[in-house]
């Protein structure tokens, strides 16, 4: 294992300084180190959270890594939503379920400390200057199902974490729910969207707090990203472009084959999303919904199918949640739609996150 | 509490009433009643474990704890008083049904009855009984069935039984309960309080945070023989409640949950020639609250009224030939945060007939249809015969179509509900034996039972949780049951009394056994009685249980086996007051019944009863 882990090192280290560009600024002096630099994790969700690292060659898979690494530590909690990174080699792991953090190194997967007070029902985490913005949904009251009829107020909100001290320091209402968070050129994008209801992106400065910019979107956007200076967003059955910087909407793509799509990535030009078992791809700025999938996988899951779904550097990345009450797996596809491999990892499996 | 106050003075006024309006008529009728009569008429090959108050008081006031360690029905509990679910003979939390005076009482929103919410101080027996009973019992009867039953006594009686317990984590228990009557009427009164702060450590040096509980429940029953033809029976239940859900970390989110249920039940029975005729008209109220953050002052809430009229009319058509036709129609109103309102309303007719032929042979034959406008009902069936073949030996045989209806939340939760649900379905079958030896009996049960169209639900990619008629499920396992009592020279008494269960209970599409079934279980209770001297020693060993649905070992709970041991003397000239204590979990098991939900160790009780 120890020379396998040299030979890929050596192999793909030139995919790994491309790969952690965006997340540390002098790599040329800092070879990360640790048993998990050259791979990616796959996040449980649970019951209990856990976290199986895969190796970028596929060939070296291993359970419940933070476990592994810390053996007396407690669990990483119940639920784990999502995963996001600092630019200090750090990787936060977010439990909705016990409203906790758990703060471990990225390539070790060592224990460094938790956030468990000021979070209720956190989602997702971004980082910029020193400081997290993670997404909490706090109560369900807000939630009236019926788009027509939106709740009065909403009880969401951004908790501001100082990472020096790992303790919210703050709070940021956004008068809609909040779920995925983004930091683009040094503003915040959140989706108010939540389970299908809402119709919101709202910008927030982080130098005020404040929110600058409500861009008015489809309702029910379940993924967004950013690229090239526009936000593309993703709900059901439209595909929609914004201009980052003044919000208006640059075009719209409302599906007519195609219904329950989400998962929304861009990489290379291209946007990929899923709809049911299958992957699309089409043209990033496309206007016309793909005729057929690039890929189609098989699964037995009654409503899990693309539980956890990634697109990066040439490989597709799916996640399958199964029954919830076993072990499932991911499948890795090259971006021309073959199949690499399918790897059994842990419960719930619901997202992709590489070093 | 200030409903539960008027509910008592109404009571009393009710009872006065009774009292002083009374006249004495010559009665023909048993002296003992229980109008869930079914029970017993309708049990033909079936095994039924039945509790009495006296005996409940050796256990804990939550119904979980008392069955859990005295009957086959293995229970998932998230922690003492959290909770709690059954799996009856290998069957999932919704299929084991409730009677209440032999009234269903499942919730109309889940389908389940939380086994942590009902206090056993506020009946008079409890009874078990294995197997499907949709015939007569309707809904969720699959795995089996549990009766909470108020006896009336027609005797010249006025007696009062106190009985307080107090213990570790600040746990009060309270039972009152008060009879009252002549042979011409009855009254019976239990009044129970039950409360824990429910803080008991962990293993791991953590403690069960946000677990504490408090219920209060009063029981009425009233039975009036107008002459030797008529009577009138009220029976009426308060329930007030409220339970925090336990914490697996400090950090979650504390929730907690209030219940009002009440249960009322008014019926007149009357005979006439060969007839009897039972009139039932029956009210239930099921409230609860949820409150989600106990930082916010909001909650959501459910609310289903229903009202049941029944008829039931039975003819002897010889002594040894019963018909029996009941016809009942139940509407539910429904109204919850999440649920809109939605009515509904069920009719359902049932012809039972039971038939003696010669001394040791009788069978019965049962069917029933019911209609209803949101699903497709299915035609159920129960038949069953029992043979003695000598004295020490007799045969059951029983088979069955059982059936769950969909909830109100399986098809109106927002956004998730699916109105296109089919009820479950389980055919079954089962072959007893019971052996008596003077004071031993042992009884011996094997069973298959086939589930199909198991609801479930399942979490979707957008996060949202949905039911489908997913699983087929098969079952089949043997249960036993063992009692035997002998008492020797010098006063000294000796009972025992014990239950085994094997159970396997297979997913069918993947042959994997259910999540959370245990293959073992057995439960033993031995008593022992000297002169003013008592004795209960209780023993509970449940096997290890796979979480995950692909039965990777891995992640099992472990196996456990655990113990109480309680000791009582009687005080007093005429050994009115019994002064008592207990010890739970005296081996100091770890243990888990839920991945993560630890079960408290080692604790103490006292208690005090008192007889009047």
């Amino acid at each position: 294992m120890k020379i396998n882990k040299l030979t890929l090192l050596a192999l793909l280290s030139v995919f790994i300084l491309n790969s952690c560009s965006d997340d540390t600024d002098d790599l040329i002096d800092q070879v990360p180190e640790g048993d998990y630099t050259d791979g990616f994790f796959v996040l449980n969700e649970g019951g209990i959270g856990t976290v199986t690292y895969i190796s970028d060659d596929l060939s070296n898979v291993e359970q419940d890594i933070f476990a592994s690494a810390n053996p007396n530590a407690a669990d990483l909690g119940a639920y784990t939503q999502s995963i996001f990174f600092d630019d200090n080699n750090r990787a936060y792991i977010i439990s909705n379920g016990s409203n906790l953090i758990t703060v471990v190194d990225r390539y070790t997967f060592e224990l460094i400390d938790v956030i468990d007070e000021g979070l209720t029902v956190p989602k997702y985490g971004v980082v910029y200057k020193g400081k997290a913005y993670v997404t909490n949904n706090n109560t369900f009251d807000d939630y009236t199902y019926d788009n027509d009829n939106p709740p009065a107020s909403y009880d969401d909100f951004i908790a501001v974490i100082d990472l020096e001290t790992l303790s919210v320091e703050s709070t940021i209402e956004t008068d809609s729910y909040t779920e995925q968070i983004e930091e683009e050129d040094g503003l915040i994008y959140v989706n108010g969207s939540s389970f299908g209801y809402g119709n919101t992106i709202n910008v927030i400065n982080p130098s005020s707090n404040a929110v600058v910019r409500t861009i008015s979107t489809a309702f029910g956007v379940n993924s967004f990203d950013i690229e090239d200076g526009s936000i593309y967003t993703l709900s059901s059955n439209a595909y929609e472009v914004f201009n980052k910087d003044n919000g208006e909407q640059i075009s719209i793509l409302e599906f007519s084959d195609l219904s329950g799509a989400s998962n929304l990535v861009l990489e290379d030009d291209k946007a990929y999303f899923t709809v049911n078992r299958s992957v699309y791809v089409m043209e990033q700025n496309s206007t016309t919904e793909p005729e057929k999938a690039l890929l189609t996988y098989s699964s037995t899951s009654q409503y899990g199918a693309m539980y956890g779904f990634a697109a990066k550097d040439g490989r597709i990345y799916i996640a399958d949640g199964g029954d919830f009450s076993s072990d499932s797996f991911v499948e890795i596809y090259s971006t021309n739609g073959s199949l690499l491999k399918n790897i059994t990892v842990g419960l719930g499996p619901n997202g992709f996150y590489f070093n | 509490m200030k409903y539960l106050k008027n509910y008592i003075i109404i009571s009393v006024m009710l009872l006065t009433l009774s009292v002083t309006g009374q006249e004495r008529v010559f009665t023909a009728l048993d002296s003992v009643y229980l109008t869930d009569s079914k029970l017993k008429e309708f049990s033909t090959g079936r095994n039924l474990i039945s509790i009495s108050d006296s005996l409940l008081r050796n256990n804990s006031a939550l119904l979980t704890n008392m069955l859990n360690f005295n009957t086959p029905v293995y229970f998932k509990e998230n922690g003492l008083g959290m909770v709690s679910s059954p799996s009856f003979r290998g069957t999932g939390a919704s299929q084991t049904a409730v009677l209440w005076n032999g009234i269903n009482i499942n919730s109309q929103f889940n389908g389940q009855l939380d086994f942590n919410t009902v206090n056993v101080g506020a009946y008079s027996e409890i009874s078990v009984r294995g197997g499907g009973g949709s015939v007569v019992y309707g809904t969720g009867a699959i795995g089996g069935s549990v009766h909470l039953n108020t006896r009336l006594t027609y005797e010249d009686q006025q007696t009062h039984n106190l009985f307080l317990q107090y213990g570790s984590y600040n746990t009060k228990d309270a039972r009152y309960h008060f009879k009252l009557g002549t042979d011409q009427w009855s009254l019976n009164l239990a009044l129970s309080r039950n409360s824990s702060d429910n803080d008991y450590d962990y293993p791991n040096d953590s403690k069960n945070l946000n677990g504490q509980f408090e219920n209060t429940a009063l029981n009425v029953g009233l039975g009036f023989k107008i002459n030797n033809k008529n009577s009138i029976r009220i029976f009426s239940e308060l329930f007030d409640g409220e339970r925090h859900f336990s914490l697996i970390r400090a950090s979650e989110t504390a929730t907690k949950y209030q219940d009002l249920n009440s249960k009322n039940l008014l019926e007149w029975e009357s005979r006439f020639g060969e007839f009897t005729s039972i009139t039932r008209l029956a009210y239930l109220d099921e409230y609860y609250k949820y409150f989600g953050n106990l930082n916010y002052d909001s909650f959501t809430f459910g609310r289903a009224q229903t009202f049941i009229a029944k008829y039931d009319l039975s003819y002897s058509v010889t002594d040894d030939l019963t018909l029996n036709t009941v016809l009942t129609n139940t509407n539910t109103t429904g109204e919850g945060s999440s649920l809109g309102e939605n009515d509904r309303n069920i009719f359902a007719a049932a012809l039972l007939m039971k038939h003696q032929l010669g001394s040791d042979f009788k069978y019965e034959l049962g069917f029933r249809k019911e209609a209803t406008a949101n699903y497709e009902s299915p035609f159920l069936f129960s038949v069953g015969a029992t043979k003695d073949f000598s004295d020490f030996f007799s045969l059951n045989v029983n088979a069955s179509r059982n059936f769950r209806i969909p909830t109100y939340n399986d098809l109106y939760w927002s956004s998730a509900g699916n109105p296109d649900l089919h009820p479950e379905k389980s055919l079954q079958g089962q072959l007893g034996a019971v052996l008596n030896f003077n004071s031993l009996r042992l009884n011996i049960t094997g069973y298959y039972n086939s589930v199909r169209d198991m609801i479930r639900w399942l979490p979707g990619s957008d996060g949202v949780w949905r039911p489908v008629n997913e699983d087929e499920v098969q079952i089949y396992g043997l249960e036993s049951a063992l009692n035997w009592f002998k008492n020797f020279k010098y006063n000294h008494q000796v009972s025992l009394n014990a239950t085994y269960a094997y159970t396997l209970s297979e997913n069918k599409g993947t042959g994997y056994q259910l999540i959370y079934v245990p293959f073992h279980k057995a439960t033993a209770s031995l008593n022992y009685n000297y002169k003013r001297l008592h004795t209960n020693l209780q023993f509970l060993y449940v096997g290890s249980v796979f979480t995950r649905s692909d039965n990777n070992s891995r992640y099992n709970l472990n196996a456990y086996s655990v113990g109480n041991f309680s000791l009582g003397y009687r005080l007093g000239k005429s050994e009115k007051i019994e002064l008592g204590w207990r010890i739970n979990n005296f081996l100091d098991t770890e243990y888990q019944s839920v991945e993560n939900r630890w079960m408290p160790g080692r604790n103490y009780t006292m208690y005090l009863n008192f007889k009047l």
